[in-house]
């Protein structure tokens, strides 16, 4: 299957929902596996030696951080064919994903919070990877009241996948915040990070697993939603063809 | 190797964060799951009205 048949298959929205019926499961089942071995490793892993218990957290906070971007990207690609090549598909997927993008980016800026406390001594600070990351949730918030707050749903789509497509540019800024100002946020431990400032091996395990759960049930949660999205569509228009019907 | 569920000073932070993630992962699949089956149920229960009413 060459890549102009990939996304003709993803832009039937018969054969997606064909797709979506057994992928949505799959995907939510590897996601409960990858979540529960993942907390197993959590509390199995021993304490970090400067940051004791608090550095379970991370397992929780990284995650739900950098899936929260992902899933920024998967909205701007999703607006971007919805708006320029008038894929209603796309437009559907485009509107399912915001709002778990803000569930994810609400957890990160929270769990966030909850471990910058005890380690940095404040709830808050206003630097540029916290704002940043703060401005990434308005862009999903604004998504979203632009899509609620438009009557016509074809003016609302194309509203919504501008936004979507400026705050685009919020994304390197959140990713490389850490690296062009001086910010109390350390900077990346993962895939990104300096000589020496990756994580131990024994804390590399649980960060996958937990990594491919979060990931696995935004995918998971995703279809469902855009499957969702594809009922309601269906729903309205048999809604108007009844009125039409009983005339 | 054994569990260590003893956060010590650390309790107060860390077991709300992991019971705020927890709650928002019940939210979002239950609020996909019973949308998309409510829309799904509205959607069959139209298509049934329709061929009723059709000659």
């Amino acid at each position: 299957m060459d890549a102009r048949h990939t996304f003709d298959f993803l832009t039937n929205p018969e054969r997606f929902m064909a797709f979506s019926r057994w992928a949505a499961p799959l995907l939510g089942g590897l996601s409960a596996v990858a979540g529960i071995a993942g907390l197993v490793m959590t509390f199995l892993v021993p304490e970090d030696y400067q940051q004791g218990d608090t550095v379970r957290m991370m397992f929780i906070h990284i995650p739900a951080a950098s899936i929260a971007i992902f899933i920024y990207v998967c909205l701007g690609v999703a607006s971007f064919l919805g708006l320029v090549f008038r894929q209603a598909l796309a437009d559907l997927a485009a509107q399912a994903c915001a709002p778990i993008g803000a569930v994810y980016t609400a957890l990160a800026l929270v769990t966030g919070s909850l471990w910058g406390k005890p380690m940095w001594g404040t709830w808050w600070v206003w630097d540029a990877r916290l704002t940043s990351v703060l401005v990434l949730l308005l862009f999903y918030l604004g998504y979203m009241a632009l899509r609620g707050a438009l009557d016509d749903e074809q003016k609302a789509a194309r509203a919504a996948a501008i936004l979507a497509l400026v705050g685009l540019i919020n994304l390197p800024i959140v990713k490389f915040s850490v690296e062009w100002w001086n910010t109390l946020h350390q900077g990346s431990s993962t895939f990104f990070a300096k000589r020496g400032d990756g994580l131990p091996a024994i804390y590399a395990w649980p960060a996958a697993l937990m990594g491919l759960a979060y990931l696995g049930a935004f995918g998971a949660l995703w279809l469902v939603r855009i499957r969702g999205l594809v009922w309601r569509r269906k729903a309205r228009g048999l809604a108007l063809k009844l009125a039409e019907t009983a005339r | 190797m054994s569990f260590d569920f003893d956060a010590g000073k650390y309790a107060a932070y860390l077991w709300p964060a992991f019971a705020i993630s927890a709650v928002a992962f019940a939210w979002m699949i239950a609020d996909s799951v019973l949308t998309a089956r409510r829309w799904k149920r509205e959607a069959e229960r139209l298509q049934a009205e329709l061929d009723e009413a059709r000659p």
